[in-house]
């Protein structure tokens, strides 16, 4: 290989001098005098109308600037990054955390205590706390469309005439849990007006969307609204999503004053995406030689109460559901559905080690069934150069995954003794 | 409220405050004293993220009231490069990759150096041991470690050129 | 900011029991703050102040005192951890110490904070009811000493009187040659609250078991000693399969423990890995003896 100044070399982090200094300034590093503080009540139910917000015994605290409510929102109340279904501030709460209102107060243990002095009246709704009781047809709906966000196929030959026929059938359920990304730097931002211009410094993965939403809700021009990420303490996918910027930024409008909001680790767990957990029911069919025939694969991803991610987590499960083997005729279905429960978004994989731990573990139970080694049933079915996908697609080019196959077996020897005893 | 009134060493320096005996030493730092390079990630002891140096012993400064650390040396991220060049940790942590989000970095690298300022040999075990009070959800911990080798063989050297 | 009004620092034991006297509210002992500190955050304490005791010298030693050892109560897990007297005479002591949350944890939180927390999983207290500790409470009227396991009374809860202090937790020391250890069941290796632990300590006369002693901890409300399983191996010659009778009662024990609490069914079949991993590791080991 040619010898390049930078391909193939190990370079230093622009930013890793000050990071290991401690120098690197996150959201609660910075300091802007005047700052106030921004509180959001969360809602303590699941379901719920919001009937009434009483603010008149906070209003009287010294120190609190301004309660702001649904009726606050200046320009439309709905944000998100593919389905614009989550209010900024809600009137209906779809689960416990969802945000009532915000509060703006000269300091944090003030806006705390305001918190506790907002009386909201509910009309409780019946929670939906899974996906089934949410797919049944007298469900009450969390979203005007339903409860079905998304409903993504792929479908290719005749899965269901060859499963009848196939010599070996393995089918099993599978569910994954639901997960935090636990970035260790929780979602926060500052904000301030700047030329006649909202500026929002933001923990974030997406400056550019933030910018779209913030815009949209706070019904200004794009060209008003400026959005810097800062230094970010992690995110994995769990920061793509809007998380303080309509608050920072509706406060900074109206009071003209910097703001500044820091979520701890309970309302970072409370607030914001989490890995979807998946129910999936998973039927894989192959003949005596360990040769894959058919899957067929249904799959319910639990969106909680706002799409997020949700309809690309599904779409990817479904893309992935065969994981990389060639399997000639597929019927999968993905389902994206509305809970009351937290909202599910991006995280890691997108939904793939879902359904990488479903596929994986039929491979396993195949190779078993068929008294082949469980690499050897990978080796039989691995995508290689000529192969054609679930989608169709054809893999023309190079195919790595045989040569990473065979890697991370040597590797297995290696690492882990009496491996090499199974058959080969 | 009665303060309290509070005389440390911070990175060296003598301290000397009225404090409300409410803060804690994470709030003293960073808010008075802006040593923001101390972070607070969960706020209850889990992360690590707050970790200082406190008389000699790592701690995680958000379980530390301020009072408990009178009369008692603090030192943070701030105090451990020496006349502007970067400790050996520091160093290593940035040729071995350990560092990405950085939001762990300081307290992680405040746990390695209470480990090599008492064991500049440690094995990989000693090491995992000394920084499993630090969460770091970037890099599975694999570079970190690296990163602490790296440190320690370097000292070690150093050490032995010293002593010829 | 946490809500603390009253803040004492006192540099003697006379002046702090002096403090908690005369309190008009209720004022709690300060050790290492690391349960008390979260639990301000939350707003869980409602005390009017606190009082610190970590600039009483006197609370900080480990000492053997005839067939005694004490342990200050203000003694933290590492001290206890890297202590050659408890490495020697309890090394099951010094296994629990070290096991508890993160070396920053180690390094902040005492034995007398864990037993005043009382929380059902604590992992030094588990090791002293196998070791049959006392407390020694102290006031500016009187001293007295308890049981560990008669001052336990719940979760959370302790008969620990608001002028009192811990000052000593002491137990006899072992009979050279007894072998003891502690073993802990966690979500993860560190930073974790135990979901279960047990402590061990037995000794051997002419092949046989003639003393033995079991503490189980987050099995019920506080950690305690298990008779049954005691009984199983008192008289016993150390085999294999007494290994796996240990189990099979370990696993009886805890549904009696449990009843119908919905953990049951997890911890009865993972106290069996546990009795497994440290009876047979004691077993087979030449380490954990009692000098």
């Amino acid at each position: 290989m040619p010898d390049y100044s930078t391909i193939g070399k190990s370079i230093q982090r622009i930013d890793g001098i000050d990071k290991v200094l401690g120098k690197s300034q996150y959201i609660a590093d910075i300091d802007l005098p005047g700052t106030l503080c921004l509180k959001v009540l969360r809602s303590d139910v699941a379901h719920a109308l919001v009937k009434k917000i009483d603010v008149s015994e906070v209003e009287r605290i010294p120190g609190v600037v301004r309660i702001f409510t649904h009726v606050d929102i200046p320009g439309i109340n709905g944000y998100g990054i593919i389905v614009k279904d989550q209010p900024a501030l809600t009137d209906k709460v779809r689960f416990k955390g969802d945000a009532i209102a915000l509060v703006a107060a000269e300091n944090e243990e003030i806006a705390k205590r305001a918190l506790k002095l907002i009386k909201v009246d509910f009309e409780k709704l019946p929670p939906i706390y899974d996906v089934w009781t949410a797919l049944k047809e007298d469900a009450p709906a969390i979203h005007s469309r339903g409860n079905i966000l998304t409903v993504s196929k792929i479908k290719k030959g005749d899965a269901e005439a060859v499963l009848n026929q196939a010599e070996v059938v393995v089918s099993r359920s599978y569910t994954t849990q639901r997960v935090e990304h636990c970035y260790i730097e929780t979602e926060g931002g500052v904000a301030y007006i700047e030329n006649g211009i909202l500026v929002i410094k933001v923990s974030t993965q997406n400056p550019h969307y933030d910018r779209r939403d913030v815009a949209r809700v706070l019904g200004l021009p794009m060209n008003k609204v400026r959005v810097i990420q800062a230094t970010t303490g992690g995110g994995f996918g769990g920061k793509l999503d809007i998380s303080v910027q309509c608050f920072l930024g509706l406060a900074a409008i109206k009071l003209g004053r910097p703001v500044r909001m820091v979520y701890d680790r309970q309302e970072s767990f409370v607030a914001t995406g989490k890995r979807h957990p998946f129910f999936i029911d998973y039927t894989t069919a192959a003949n005596k030689e360990g040769k894959l025939l058919a899957v067929k694969v249904k799959i319910v991803g639990d969106t909680g109460a706002y799409a997020s991610y949700g309809p690309a987590t599904l779409v990817r499960a479904a893309v992935h559901a065969t994981g990389p083997y060639e399997v000639l005729n597929v019927d999968i279905d993905a389902l994206c559905v509305y809970t009351n429960n937290p909202i599910s978004g991006a995280m890691r994989g997108f939904g793939t080690p879902q359904m990488a731990f479903a596929c994986e573990s039929q491979m396993d139970l195949l190779a078993e069934a068929l008294g082949i080694s469980p690499v050897e049933m990978r080796r039989r079915n691995i995508l290689q150069q000529g192969s054609i996908t679930a989608t169709g697609q054809k893999m023309n080019k190079s195919v790595g995954i045989g040569k990473t196959l065979e890697a991370a077996w040597e590797k297995a020897l290696q690492v882990m003794p009496g491996l090499g005893d199974e058959r080969r | 409220m009665a303060e309290f009134h509070l005389e440390m060493k911070v990175n060296g320096k003598p301290i000397v405050l009225d404090v409300d005996p409410g803060l804690r030493l994470l709030d003293v730092l960073r808010d008075i004293l802006h040593l923001t390079g101390t972070k607070e990630g969960c706020g209850e002891g889990e992360c690590g993220a707050c970790s200082v140096i406190l008389n000699g012993k790592l701690v995680d400064s958000c379980l530390v009231l301020a009072p408990q650390a009178n009369g008692q040396e603090v030192i943070t991220i701030e105090g451990i490069a020496q006349n502007g060049e970067l400790d050996s940790l520091q160093k290593a942590f940035l040729e071995a990759g350990a560092v990405q989000c950085g939001y762990c970095t300081p307290g992680m690298i405040l746990a390695a150096k209470v480990l090599l300022d008492h064991n500049s040999t440690p094995s990989r075990l000693e090491i995992s041991k000394s920084i499993s009070g630090n969460i770091c959800r970037c890099t599975g911990y694999t570079k970190i470690i690296q990163a602490v080798e790296i440190a320690a063989s370097r000292i070690a050297t150093k050490e032995g050129a010293d002593h010829a | 900011m946490l809500d603390c009004k009253l803040y004492f620092q006192p540099e003697s034991l006379t002046v702090a029991l002096d403090l908690l006297a005369k309190a008009e509210k209720r004022l709690l002992p300060l050790a290492g703050g690391t349960d008390i500190v979260p639990a301000m955050s939350k707003n869980k304490l409602n005390v009017a102040g606190l009082v610190d005791l970590s600039k009483i010298q006197e609370l900080h030693q480990i000492k053997i005192e005839g067939n005694e050892i004490s342990l200050g109560s203000l003694c933290t897990f590492q001290e206890i951890e890297t202590s050659h007297l408890i490495r020697t005479k309890v090394p099951l002591l010094a296994d629990a110490a070290g096991l508890v949350g993160s070396p920053q944890i180690r390094n902040a939180g005492t034995v007398g904070g864990n037993i005043a927390n009382a929380s059902p999983a604590a992992d030094t207290v588990t090791a002293l009811i196998a070791l049959d500790a006392d407390v020694r409470l102290r006031s500016t009227a009187y001293a007295r000493t308890m049981s560990l396991k008669e001052l336990l009374c719940g979760a959370g809860k302790t008969r620990i009187l608001p002028q009192e202090i811990i000052t000593e937790i002491t137990f006899k020391i072992l009979q050279p040659g007894s072998k003891g250890g502690f073993i802990k069941l966690g979500r993860r290796k560190a930073l974790a609250i135990a979901r279960m632990n047990m402590a061990l300590i037995f000794s051997v006369t002419e092949g046989r078991i003639n003393f033995a002693r079991v503490g189980l901890g987050a099995v019920g409300p506080n950690p305690c000693r298990s008779n049954a399983l005691e009984n199983t191996l008192i008289g016993q010659e150390p085999s294999d399969s007494l290994v796996e009778d240990f189990v099979m009662e370990a696993e009886r024990e805890v549904a009696r423990m449990l009843g119908s609490r919905p953990s049951a069914a997890y911890k009865c079949e993972a106290v069996k890995g546990i009795a497994r991993d440290i009876l047979s590791s004691l077993f087979s080991s030449s380490e954990m003896v009692v000098e």
